[in-house]
């Protein structure tokens, strides 16, 4: 009915419509950077900038931190695409593999990487600053470089299946999958990549992220809060 | 018309079963053991890597190489047996094998030979035929190579002595005048006070250590190196006495004229040259004739080997000490130091991710170092004479570099200008 209507807001509900005003800033358009690449079949933390924060993101790039996998693998067949979903190469047998051997191809592995962390950092390997950085072990590349593998060690062995724990730098997640496959040819077998998952991009762990069911504003907000302290420390160490 | 259905995307099914009629390889079996192999690298032209295509190449499109940078796999046809060390000289190598009878020898120039003809260089691994007793039983034990002699010790029956005897160092009286060129003289030593365990040759002299902890010397001595109180040449073997009488020495090690030697309770002793600081923190004098103890307060040591110029020592905790001249694996400042200074454990491997690296073993060449892991890997450091560091670079390198073998790395050889290594295979 009409008549006595107050200031501001009128509301007149009819049968078919319901018109409401609003007030506040509208989100017409959100800037949203995505961080490090994540591909289809892997999962885990993925890094996202909104707005403001996109410039954070081109500084945590050129921190070149490390970003920690846990992948899981399984024995007995190659596929073409080193992954399980593949098209099936060839099946071997597995079991003859110890964790003992696993071990030794994974410390070696290391070796290898280490020596590549080294000659890709671009420093000069015959002055005293090179021989200090090393023994502190803060040599790292600066720059662009071939996925390089920081740490790797076996979690569980428990055949035909196994999970490692990887820390690397500049990698993609078919590369990691590549390594459990060349894994499998050193010990005379075959491996396939069932499982890429990242619990560490740099400063975020699997702690800080935020779950399908919490993608929601208030905890959007919460997560940007608790994490600005840790990313600006960071940035301040790294790039001074 | 045929019954035929047309092909179209092959079901979950389909797949299954296809993948389970695919036929299972087996590249290895559960008792498949691993192998060994031998790896070589440096300066080709010597002949010393075992590798005659490097020098004469056998087909047409290969080109006579003049150094091998990183590590080549040298293919013998007799198993290198399991125990089998390779002792490096200065121009040679020389490696112990299966067969007891024949010593595998790859020789390289100046080591005068015991071959029927007598060749000036040797490219590849050839037997030496050893006068023994009892071939069938007595087993070679251990090879080592001096400048221009070398010492095979057997389990049964003493050591042999070849070579350049113009000092002695081959245990026999100097002949004058004698000719070594040609000689194929194999001399034999059996008198010490018990077995002997351990041969070492310096650079012209020879140092026998026996199982009750003696240590016996002849040869060269104008530096002290025979360390028996003298600087004349000595032509028979002669017990040490000095700080180490008493004392039983459980390793002994000399590369040129500086020798150390370890005790049970894990003092080192040290006599022979010091030009290079090797003993100033005990004496200011360049020559040590008598053993003398080095009282360094580091730990419990393990092994201690010699280089030309630097030493370097291992403690039973897995730490790596340094001292003397050169190179010395600190970084480009440190170029000498008296009193052994730590190579930190970060530079082989040791991290919070594996805080159980040790270094196991530690070698030494003329101016180079080599350790090695409790894991198996080697690290190398000191001057790239001719790329003999194995790093595939020609530069030198001023702290512990890894070299990458494919396998794990047993034990290492260092001689002038190349290296060889024992490698067993991972799986």
């Amino acid at each position: 009915p009409r008549g006595g209507g107050a200031q501001g807001r009128h509301c007149r509900p009819t049968p078919t419509l319901v018109s409401v005003t609003v007030r506040g800033p509208r989100f017409r358009r959100l800037k949203i950077g995505a961080g490090h690449r994540l591909d289809v079949k892997a999962s885990g933390v993925f890094v996202l900038g909104i707005g403001h924060g996109n410039k954070l993101l081109t500084d945590l790039y050129n921190c070149h931190l490390t970003k920690v996998y846990t992948v899981g693998g399984l024995f007995g067949k190659a596929t073409d695409d080193f992954s399980d979903t593949g098209k099936l190469v060839e099946k071997t047998t597995f079991d003859h593999i110890t964790r003992e051997k696993l071990e030794r191809i994974l410390a070696v592995i290391q070796g290898t990487n280490h020596k590549a962390l080294l000659m890709h950092s671009n420093i000069d390997m015959k002055t005293q600053e090179a021989y200090e950085l090393a023994v502190k072990g803060l040599i790292r590349p600066m720059g662009k470089s071939p996925p390089i593998i920081t740490a790797i060690r076996c979690l569980q062995l428990a055949l035909p299946e196994f999970q490692l724990e990887i820390h690397c730098l500049h990698e993609t997640q078919q590369y990691l999958r590549k390594i459990v496959h060349e894994i499998g040819l050193e010990l005379k077998s075959s491996a396939v990549c069932t499982q890429v998952r990242r619990i560490r991009d740099g400063v975020f762990t699997v702690d800080d992220a935020l779950l399908r069911t919490q993608w929601n504003l208030q905890s959007i907000q919460n997560a940007i809060w608790d994490c600005q302290l840790k990313v600006k420390r960071e940035l301040e160490k790294t790039l001074g | 018309r045929g019954l035929a259905k047309p092909a179209g995307p092959r079901s979950v099914r389909q797949l299954r079963e296809a993948e389970e009629a695919t036929p299972v390889f087996q590249y290895a079996g559960k008792a498949a053991k691993r192998k060994d192999r031998v790896f070589v690298w440096g300066f080709c032209y010597s002949g010393a890597l075992g590798v005659p295509s490097f020098v004469k190449p056998d087909v047409g499109w290969k080109k006579p190489r003049r150094i091998q940078p990183t590590p080549y796999r040298l293919e013998t046809e007799e198993k290198v047996g399991p125990g089998a060390a390779a002792v490096l000289s200065r121009q040679g190598t020389v490696s112990t094998g299966d067969p007891p009878l024949s010593v595998p020898v790859n020789l390289g120039r100046f080591l005068l030979s015991a071959l029927k003809d007598g060749y000036e260089y040797v490219l590849e691994p050839s037997p030496i035929p050893l006068p023994l007793e009892k071939p069938q039983q007595t087993r070679v034990l251990q090879v080592s190579c001096g400048r221009a002699h070398s010492l095979i010790l057997t389990d049964s029956e003493g050591v042999f002595t070849m070579g350049n005897n113009s000092y002695g160092q081959c245990g026999r009286k100097v002949v004058e005048d004698e000719t070594y060129s040609e000689s194929h003289l194999i001399h034999q030593l059996k008198e010490f006070d018990s077995r002997v365990v351990q041969v070492v040759c310096g650079q012209d002299h020879s140092l026998f250590r026996t199982k009750k902890g003696t240590v016996y010397a002849c040869g060269w001595g104008a530096d002290g190196q025979t360390g028996l109180g003298h600087y004349n040449i000595t032509s028979v073997p002669t017990k040490l006495r000095g700080d180490i009488a008493g004392v039983n020495i459980i390793q002994v090690s000399s590369y040129g004229d500086c020798c150390l030697a370890v005790s049970d309770e894990g003092d080192v002793f040290g006599w022979g040259n010091s030009e290079y600081l090797q003993f100033a923190s005990v004496t200011e004098t360049t020559q040590v004739n008598v053993p003398r103890h080095l009282p360094f307060k580091i730990g419990k040591i393990k092994e201690a080997a010699c280089g030309g110029t630097g030493n370097i020592v291992l403690t039973e905790e897995g730490n790596v000490f340094v001292w003397g001249y050169g190179i010395l694996g600190k970084g480009p400042n440190l170029t000498e130091t008296a009193v052994p200074e730590m190579i930190p454990p970060s530079l082989f491997g040791w991290s919070d991710f594996n805080p159980d690296i040790r270094v196991a073993h530690v070698r030494c060449g003329l101016s180079q170092f080599a350790a090695l892991t409790n894991r198996g890997e080697l690290f190398v450091w000191g001057k790239n004479l001719r790329g003999c560091l194995g790093t595939g670079r020609m530069e030198d390198q001023y702290f512990p570099w890894r070299v990458t073998v494919p396998g794990e790395v047993v034990d290492v050889a260092c001689g002038v200008d190349h290296m060889v290594s024992m490698v067993k295979s991972f799986t």
